[in-house]
């Protein structure tokens, strides 16, 4: 859907005290997302790719500078309602997964809804349906420990996307998985993209990252390169690799 | 959120963690079921105390000879005034309109002698109505006859414990018994009340109370025992009896009328503070097992601090946070007081069982009180650390730090 | 507020073990304080019941008329075989015996003038004063009669106070009991012992007595003795001169001993019953030291892996832990007693009459029994520790 951008940033600023020194984790950011576009963010460690997403994410707030996400700005919002938007509009999937590992795999991924206050008889089939898309139908009662690492993220995933957010931020994804792993969970979050979800994926892997329509490189706080254009469309090939 | 997935979620946690969930429940357990029991047994001995005394009713007046000016003291143990109350006395209170029945007493030690068996028992000197005001019913036998009171017959009850002691178990009804220099027959055994506060009459010799008076060799009462009539105040009654007691004794009123109220009222008060002071040396247990939710919530929320991130960044509000950690905390304690309330019923139950006179009773207040200062000191030392929970960063918390939103 | 900030502050650091300690040090330390200020009080309360009770001197037998069944109310009832003034004179002439104090009680009215006292009277002998060790304020005691004695009254501190005021009542005639009596003394002010006012009473000659109250016997005779000889054998000996003068033994001997033994047993039994309910609250502070423990165990795992991977043997593990409990256990116990100090302290300001006595035994009692619960508690955990496989434990990190 174009038109109005979804997100705008306009001249973000975040520092942290190191010690006895000032990091500057973002300098003065400006950035617009459309609805539906699937960006990746790019740089070395420290470059302020994580704390973008945090700020994307509501996660964290700036020093300075605006954050309009669906037409609200969010500095106006308190943070009851800044947590309200992160259950109804935002899901997270992090390199750790952060699955709560006494907590079955459909209870974790009904976890958004759980807190939402919804009745367990809308929660079912929901849930199912997940488990069903992503293939995780048999392990619907194992504990996180009982499962792959390619299969935790996918609950991950699922646990992202149950409310079926605007946008999805994905930080660093695969970070801890085997190739093939990898490549599931991209094509499942590329499919889910195709879907119109805004997706954004902050990675350091150039072959994750170079698979985004918009590419972001940061530095510094500052985006200092930006690149776009179908690099790698979903191939329908990969397209199945959900298993 | 729902308070059925609130609890489910809180159950899970509490069930992996069982060895602190445990710990806590036995620490909340003991508190409780101390309070409960220490002050059931506070309570059971107040009314034990209470029954004892009642056994006179509520209608009854005792009279002593003497008077102490010093109101609010004991009344005089003595029983022997400057003047003493005679039978002409008792004869003529027996007549006032505003008293139902009268009994006087007197008591002593005396020799008995049974064919052989001699025995020093305590003897008292009485008429027919007391064992109407005293409720007493025979074993054996009649009760002591309807006579003048200046009649010394020559007849008595006993108890069931001097029959044993005296004639074994041998027939007892008919016999005659020797006390003091005068010979008696035995015509009724009286019941055993089993009471051992006031006077037991298991243990009694009693005797009608002219013949009483020859054998101590003495004129005055050691007591008077007198019931209002129904339908007649207390109060009215009082004033009757000192009137009539002050005229013929030559204006001076010289004796002392104890009711049930003066008695009780003193025992009660000091019955009813030691159950608080016992309850609440009790309660302080309570406190230290809310330390012990503190120090752990405290550690849970170290030990969660990941999982707290996640549920912020899943869109759970401070609010919820700290509802999570609070909940956590009062369930526990709330389960935890539940076992100790129902642990204690059961002890006093068992107790009760063993001691079927001892009326054990949980008085109200301390149930309620100990469950809310089980509750109340579980939130109250829940919130810091709830609180603390409440206020992450979600993304440090996410990395496992430890920094205020 | 500072302590908010405090706490906040030490709230921040939660991979404190600080704050873990210090919690569970607060909920040892309330229960040993509890112990201990229940455990002193009722030592208090204890001594100061003794020292009332003993007020009468301690060398003293009591004999009642009539064997004992109905505890002390022996002397009050009719016996058959009365305690005579010959036998109290006869007592006199025992072996060791100082004074021989005959006693019969009853309560009547005390008249001056238009004023009326009804109150308790005592008839005595003239060594009453000094064996009771009461002292006389003004004029003198009873004084030793031949057969029939003088009509002659000591009046009690608030008898004294109510029929004559601040006016000087030597000399001056009561009535007693509708007998008319002089007053020739007037009794320091004593007190109250449990509730008995013992300033207001009259003191009369004990034959004038018995024939006021129409008595054959005495209710009771005190006997004092010296030092030189025991509460037993002076018993022995009034029990053989009286049952050598009544035929039988129809009498009961109570000596001061084998009340006050019996006093300090109850006592003693209450004090400790009541510093076992404070034990409720040290319970749970060793539930509380367990739970910790077994919990900190589990959190360090990994330094326990590395500590053995060092070379620390087994049984230093174990040792390390349980120091570790004993340690914070005592830290507890001296917390414990810093804070029933603290609070008795306040107590004693508050209420300057309590008697309260911290004795050093209960001081290191008190510490004995943290350093105890700190062992028991810490066993446990301790060995949980020592028992965990080194290659596990680093692995779980």
């Amino acid at each position: 859907m174009s038109g109005a951008a979804m997100i705008r940033l306009e001249q973000l600023c975040k520092t942290y005290r190191l010690g006895d020194e000032e990091v500057h984790a973002l300098d003065r950011f400006d950035l617009g997302i459309d609805a539906g576009d699937y960006l990746s963010v790019m740089g070395p460690s420290g470059s302020g790719k994580s704390t973008l997403l945090n700020m994307l994410g509501l996660l964290d707030t700036p020093d300075s500078g605006r954050y309009w996400l669906e037409e609200q700005e969010m500095s106006a919002l308190g943070e009851e309602q800044r947590a309200a938007l992160r259950n109804r509009r935002i899901g997270f999937v992090f390199q750790a997964y952060h699955l709560i590992d006494r907590l079955s795999t459909r209870e974790n991924i009904e976890l958004p809804l759980v807190l939402n206050g919804t009745p367990p008889s809308e929660r079912r089939p929901l849930v199912d349906a997940l488990l069903e898309r992503l293939g995780l139908e048999h392990h619907a009662r194992h504990l996180p420990h009982q499962l792959s690492g390619g299969q935790r993220q996918r609950v991950a995933i699922a646990r992202a996307v149950i409310r079926r957010p605007a946008l999805l931020l994905a930080d660093e994804p695969t970070g801890n998985l085997d190739s093939h792993s990898s490549g599931e969970v991209i094509a499942l979050l590329e499919e889910l993209n195709a879907e119109g979800i805004t997706l954004l994926v902050v990675t350091h892997d150039p072959a994750v990252g170079g698979r985004a329509r918009r590419r972001l490189w940061m530095q510094d706080g500052a985006l200092i390169r930006e690149q776009a254009g179908s690099a790698a469309p979903a191939a329908s090939g990969e397209r199945d690799a959900r298993r | 959120m729902r308070v059925d997935d609130l609890i489910r979620f809180n159950l899970n946690l509490l069930l992996r963690q069982w060895f602190r969930t445990l710990m806590i429940l036995l620490a909340t357990a003991v508190g409780v079921t101390s309070v409960l029991l220490l002050t059931g047994l506070g309570e059971g001995a107040r009314r034990f105390v209470l029954d004892e005394f009642a056994l006179l009713g509520q209608d009854t007046l005792i009279m002593l000879p003497g008077r102490k000016e010093t109101t609010g003291g004991l009344p005089p143990l003595t029983g022997e005034g400057t003047r003493d109350i005679t039978l002409d006395d008792v004869a003529a209170l027996a007549r006032l309109r505003s008293l139902q029945m009268v009994a006087p007493l007197i008591l002593g030690n005396a020799q008995v002698h049974v064919s052989g068996r001699n025995r020093e028992i305590l003897t008292l000197g009485t008429n027919a109505r007391f064992f109407q005001l005293r409720e007493l019913n025979m074993q054996q036998g009649r009760p002591l006859p309807e006579a003048p009171l200046e009649q010394a017959g020559s007849v008595c009850v006993i108890g069931p414990e001097v029959r044993e002691t005296l004639f074994g178990s041998n027939r007892a009804l008919g016999e005659w018994i020797r006390v003091g220099d005068r010979r008696f027959r035995v015509i009724g055994i009286v019941e055993d009340r089993g009471e051992s506060l006031g006077m037991d009459v298991g243990n009694q010799v009693i005797l009608p109370v002219a013949s009483a008076q020859q054998i101590f060799n003495t004129q005055g009462m050691f007591r008077v025992l007198l019931k209002v009539r129904p339908g007649s105040s207390m109060e009215h009654a009082r004033e009757q009896v000192l009137e009539l007691m002050q005229q013929r004794h030559g204006g001076e009123r010289d004796v002392t009328l104890i009711t049930q109220d003066a008695l009780l009222g003193a025992f009660n008060d000091i019955l009813q503070l030691l159950t608080l002071a016992v309850g609440a040396i009790a309660a302080i247990s309570l406190v230290v097992a809310g330390i012990l939710i503190m120090n752990i919530t405290l550690i849970s929320v170290s030990q969660r601090t990941a999982e707290i991130g996640l549920l912020k960044a899943l869109g759970a509000s401070a609010a919820q946070v700290r509802l999570l950690f609070l909940s956590e905390a009062l369930m526990l304690s709330a389960l935890g007081a539940l076992i100790g309330i129902a642990a204690g019923y059961a002890l006093l139950w068992i107790g009760h069982g063993i001691w079927p006179r001892f009326p054990v009773s949980v008085p109200l207040w301390a149930l309620i009180g100990a469950l809310a200062i089980a509750l109340g000191v579980a939130t109250l030392f829940a919130w810091l650390p709830a609180g603390r929970a409440a206020r992450l960063a979600p993304a440090a918390a996410l990395k496992g730090e430890v920094r205020d939103a | 507020m500072l302590s908010r900030d405090y706490l906040r502050l030490t709230l921040g650091t939660l991979r404190s073990g600080r704050m873990r300690s210090v919690l569970t040090i607060t909920g040892i330390a309330i229960g040993i304080a509890a112990v201990m200020m229940l455990t002193t009080l009722g030592e208090g309360l204890r001594i100061y019941v003794l020292e009332n009770f003993s007020q009468f001197g301690s060398r003293i037998v009591a004999v009642t008329p009539g064997k004992a069944q109905t505890g002390g109310m022996g002397g009050i009832l009719a016996g058959t075989r009365p305690l005579s003034l010959a036998d109290a004179q006869s007592l006199r002439t025992l072996p060791y015996a100082i004074h021989v104090v005959p006693i019969v009680q009853g309560a009547g009215a005390i008249e001056r003038g238009r004023r009326v006292r009804h109150t308790d009277i005592l008839g005595t002998g003239p060594d009453a004063a000094a064996a009771w060790q009461f002292n006389v304020v003004l004029g003198r005691y009873l004084p030793a009669g031949g057969g029939y004695s003088q009509p002659y009254a000591v009046l009690g501190h608030k008898v004294r106070n109510e029929l004559f005021g601040t006016d000087n009542p030597l000399g001056r005639f009561i009535r007693v009991g509708g007998e008319r009596y002089r007053v020739i003394g007037v009794m320091a002010e004593k007190g109250q012992m449990l509730g008995f006012d013992l300033d207001d009473i009259v003191y009369i000659p004990v034959d004038r007595a018995l024939s006021l109250f129409n008595r054959a016997g005495l209710m009771e005779v005190d006997v004092t003795y010296q030092p030189a000889t025991t509460a037993q054998a002076m018993a022995d000996r009034i029990r053989s001169r009286l049952i050598a003068r009544h035929g039988g033994e129809d009498f009961t001997l109570i000596t001061q001993d084998a009340m006050l033994a019996g006093l300090d047993r109850i006592l003693g039994i209450l004090t400790l019953t009541i510093g076992g309910l404070g034990g409720i609250s040290l319970l749970v502070g060793a539930i509380g030291i367990l739970t910790i423990l077994v919990t900190t165990v589990r959190e360090r795992r990994g330094e326990i892996g590395l500590l053995r991977a060092l070379g620390a043997s087994s049984r230093q593990v174990l040792l390390l832990f349980l120091c570790e409990a004993v340690l914070l256990a005592l830290a507890g116990g001296v917390a414990g007693l810093l804070l029933s100090a603290l609070f008795l302290g306040l107590l004693a300001l508050a209420i300057p009459a309590l008697p309260i006595q911290i004795s050093p035994l209960f001081l290191l009692l008190a510490l004995g029994l943290s350093a105890l619960v700190g062992l028991l508690a810490g066993v446990l955990p301790a060995r949980q520790a020592a028992r965990l496989d080194p290659v596990q434990a680093l692995q779980s990190e």
